[in-house]
């Protein structure tokens, strides 16, 4: 069947060990209501999911629950009296040591995404990813033994953090897998930037709002970048623009034109300029009024010479878009992530994600280098901080960080 | 290098208003589409129009496109094509009869003019000695017969007819292409909305999986059309597949149950609650000539995604038909690349026999319903044909 190879051969062989043992899991999530991080993904691993052509039963068991906020629409208390098996914990240790003196579960959840926490003056929310991490790997210090984490999303609003983050997963040498579920998610048409291609310039349009949401973007486009030529070879500088900045560098030819056409013509959501003849294609002259808000771009140089922009355009699209140009092809490669059609659909864009989860507590091995999400992290917290900067371009040693991947695609092609 | 000549193209239609197949598929050949990554222009022009009817509601868009794209809309379906002249003088023709308000029979089919479209415009053809290629949106006609006259004055004429849903050439997901020539063991396809509307994409996807298996279509030997508490009986007596209600539930993104109140997804193959969801289900049951056999069910209430699923080799495969929404409903663009593709190479990319014989599906599904859910043997139905070797969707893997 022309769809491509099973992705998973690690879930498909640990499924047929009927003996094998099921990973007990801790769950450590800030906020457990409708729709939330939390909330989809637990309750993916908890009840199962449509996969191919089935409905997947997790092999693994989440045992304890850690809940930071409960909001009035929290379901955490349902869904432990729902599962008997399911321990409520009033603290992040106790989730991992299930009330005993040392660690007690075979993997950790670490979902710090929604929720009511402070905002800085920079926009961003300060989910509390790295002080959830720091209280896990004190457990696994005083243990002296760890077990794989999975981080939602990048690893700290904060590269600092971020960063001693990636030094302790790899100072405890565990397994750490993080990241946001686009890399993973259905593309349409459903392809994987060719290996070793080289790679001239990148474009991705995306949607939503500094930080929270342009991190789904850069860790997008870096899921495609990272199969260059090459590898990855870090990046040297970043420059954010907003409003009429953004205007002036497309005007100015700041990225490739075909690119953005590209981009554009993969949406499935492209806002028409006249709602009375809506099968057209946007001109110039219509597109800042076609946005919710001001435009953001953020312009990356790669050590290797690539260049990468990232421009979040909500409204203009409802959804997120990549194109890049190949050298001696004609035409841009281009595709959109696939996470729903925009009307009231099942976010099962968590499907993959919960499934490279499960497949990493069952085999011990990430699905993909940390570095991509410490590098994306680093990228989006470059990104605010040169708008913070008034988009100054900020020149960044720190990202000096290599790394290979695989041919192999892990994206959800079946 | 002399510029190419464009193709004048006469656009015969029901009903041009908002929202209607008129706007969303001839406008494709005004504005250009999104295709593979580009804003694609067709070079060929709508030039000529003929409208049957004004919309109850809203504006009638055929003027204003007139003015900004300079076709002239002609008072009948012959001036239309030979643009006010004696003759045929253009050089294809897009037939878009969805929409409109016109009289329904006894069976609850619409009776859209589609045949009398088309014979006005082969009436033309016959009269200037030539032919031009048509694209017919949807089903041929509400009616066999029609259709198959439809189909043998085409062949008649030796003119290149393509039509049918834009289903079979949307985006799949996954891009699942069922081999050439594989043994299909059982198949069902889910769908959502009433009959002679929405039943018709329905089948329309499932014939398009179908044809693919060894030997080719052969036609359909009876058909039985089932509504309410009958379907679920009907299951249980495995008249349908529960592994492949399981396996096309898994391809769809649909909201229904407690994946509304609580967010969870759902297991409705198996979790009790599809018969709450579920009203009015109906099941479609297709028995072809060679033995194999297909169902399509319609799940509204549960589902409002068009999926499918068939056992090939002992093996479940599945995939979703995906509809992109509004404002820009892409799949739209994939059916009109398709009618472009022909006109401008005057071959029709798979065979109208397709929609033929789904037209037959259709209508002797609703004779079964009319006559007390009755099975209805069919011999009439015997339509032969191969699908074409090259994928036809878009975004397909070739």
């Amino acid at each position: 069947m022309a769809v491509g190879p099973p992705i998973n051969r690690g879930i498909m062989a640990a499924q047929n060990k009927s003996t094998a043992k099921r990973p007990k899991i801790a769950a450590l999530v800030t906020e457990y209501r409708r729709y939330s991080h939390g909330q989809n993904i637990v309750d993916r691993l908890l009840g199962g999911y449509g996969w191919e052509s089935g409905w997947h039963h997790p092999q693994l068991d989440i045992v304890s629950l850690y809940v930071d906020q409960f909001p009035e629409s929290d379901l955490s208390r349902e869904r432990v009296e729902r599962h008997p098996d399911l321990k409520m914990c009033s603290t992040i240790a106790e989730a991992l040591t299930l009330g005993g003196d040392e660690l007690a579960v075979d993997g950790v959840l670490l979902i710090a995404e929604h929720g009511d926490y402070p905002v800085n003056e920079k926009g961003q929310m300060l989910y509390p990813r790295y002080e959830f991490f720091q209280q896990t790997v004190e457990v696994f210090r005083n243990s002296g033994r760890s077990v794989p984490v999975f981080c939602d999303k990048h690893l700290s609003w904060n590269w600092d953090c971020a960063r001693e983050m990636f030094d302790i997963s790899r100072e405890l040498n565990f397994p750490f897998m993080a990241g946001s579920s686009l890399p993973v998610s259905r593309r349409i048409p459903s392809v994987d930037l060719p290996w070793q291609a080289e790679v001239e310039e990148m474009l991705v349009i995306g949607v939503g709002n500094i930080d929270s949401y342009c991190i789904h973007s850069i860790e997008a486009l870096q899921s495609l970048a990272e199969r260059r030529r090459g590898g990855e070879t870090g990046v040297v500088s970043v420059k954010g623009l907003r409003g009429d900045s953004v205007w002036r560098a497309l005007d100015d030819g700041a990225w490739d034109p075909a690119l953005f056409e590209a981009c554009l013509c993969r949406s499935l959501n492209l806002k028409p300029a006249d709602e009375s003849n809506r099968h057209t294609y946007p001109e110039r002259e219509d597109l800042p009024g076609l946005l919710d808000r001001d435009p953001v771009a953020y312009q990356i140089e790669y050590a290797d010479g690539l260049r990468a922009t990232m421009l979040l355009m909500p409204g203009l699209v409802k959804e997120m878009t990549v194109a890049a140009r190949i050298k001696d092809r004609a035409d841009p490669f281009s595709l959109l992530f696939y996470l729903g059609a925009g009307h009231e659909m099942q976010p099962n864009f968590f499907n993959p994600l919960c499934h490279h989860i499960e497949q990493m507590m069952l085999t011990r091995q990430p699905p993909y280098p940390i570095e991509r999400t410490l590098l994306t992290t680093g990228l989006t917290a470059a990104g605010v901080e040169s708008l913070w900067q008034d988009e100054k371009k900020l020149v960044t040693p720190h990202l000096d960080i290599q790394y290979q991947v695989d041919e192999a695609s892990t994206f959800r092609r079946t | 290098m002399a510029e190419r000549k464009r193709k004048k193209i006469a656009l015969i239609t029901t009903v041009w208003g908002w929202r209607n197949h008129a706007n969303h598929m001839g406008e494709r050949f005004l504005n250009g589409y999104p295709c593979d990554g580009k804003w694609h222009r067709p070079e060929m022009d709508i030039v000529g129009v003929y409208v049957d009817q004004s919309p109850v509601e809203g504006e009638d868009l055929s003027l204003r496109r007139a003015k900004k794209h300079g076709f002239t809309i002609y008072p009948s379906i012959a001036e239309a094509v030979c643009l006010g002249g004696s003759e045929l003088a253009v050089d294809a023709v897009l037939l878009i009869a969805e929409h409109g308000e016109y009289p329904d029979n006894e069976k609850g089919q619409k009776l859209y003019p589609r045949y009398e479209f088309f014979t006005e415009i082969t009436e033309v053809f016959r009269a200037s000695g030539r032919s031009v290629p048509i694209f017919n949106d949807k089903h041929l006609s509400y009616s066999f017969d029609k259709a198959q006259k439809m189909v043998a004055a085409a062949e008649q004429l030796q003119f290149p007819l393509l039509a049918g849903s834009s289903l079979p050439v949307t985006f799949r997901l996954p891009p699942l292409e069922l081999p050439l020539e594989c043994e299909i063991e059982d198949a069902l396809m889910i769908g959502v909305g009433g009959s002679d509307a929405m039943d018709y994409h329905a089948l329309e996807a499932m014939q398009c999986m179908l044809e693919r298996r060894r030997g080719g279509e052969t036609g359909i030997a009876a058909v039985q059309l089932i509504d309410g508490d009958e379907v679920w009986r009907a299951g249980e007596d495995g008249r349908w597949s529960r592994r492949l209600l399981e396996g096309a539930l898994a391809r769809s993104d649909s909201r229904s149950g407690i994946a509304l109140t609580d967010g969870r997804p759902q297991d409705l193959a198996h979790d009790g609650t599809l018969q709450e969801l579920v009203e009015n289900p109906s099941a479609y049951f297709i028995e072809y000539n060679d033995g194999t056999r297909a169902t399509l069910l319609l799940l509204s209430g549960a589902v409002s995604d068009w999926t499918f699923a068939a056992q090939v080799g002992g093996e479940v495969f599945s995939t979703q038909f995906l509809l992109p929404p509004q404002p820009n409903v892409t799949y739209s663009a994939c059916l009109m690349a398709k009618a472009e593709e022909m006109f401008a190479s005057g071959v029709a990319p798979y065979p109208v026999q397709r929609t033929l014989l789904v037209c037959g599906m259709l209508e002797r599904c609703l004779e079964s319903r009319v006559g007390g859910h009755v099975r209805l043997a069919t011999p009439e139905l015997d339509v032969c044909y191969r699908a074409p070797e090259t994928s036809q969707f878009c975004g397909a893997l070739q």
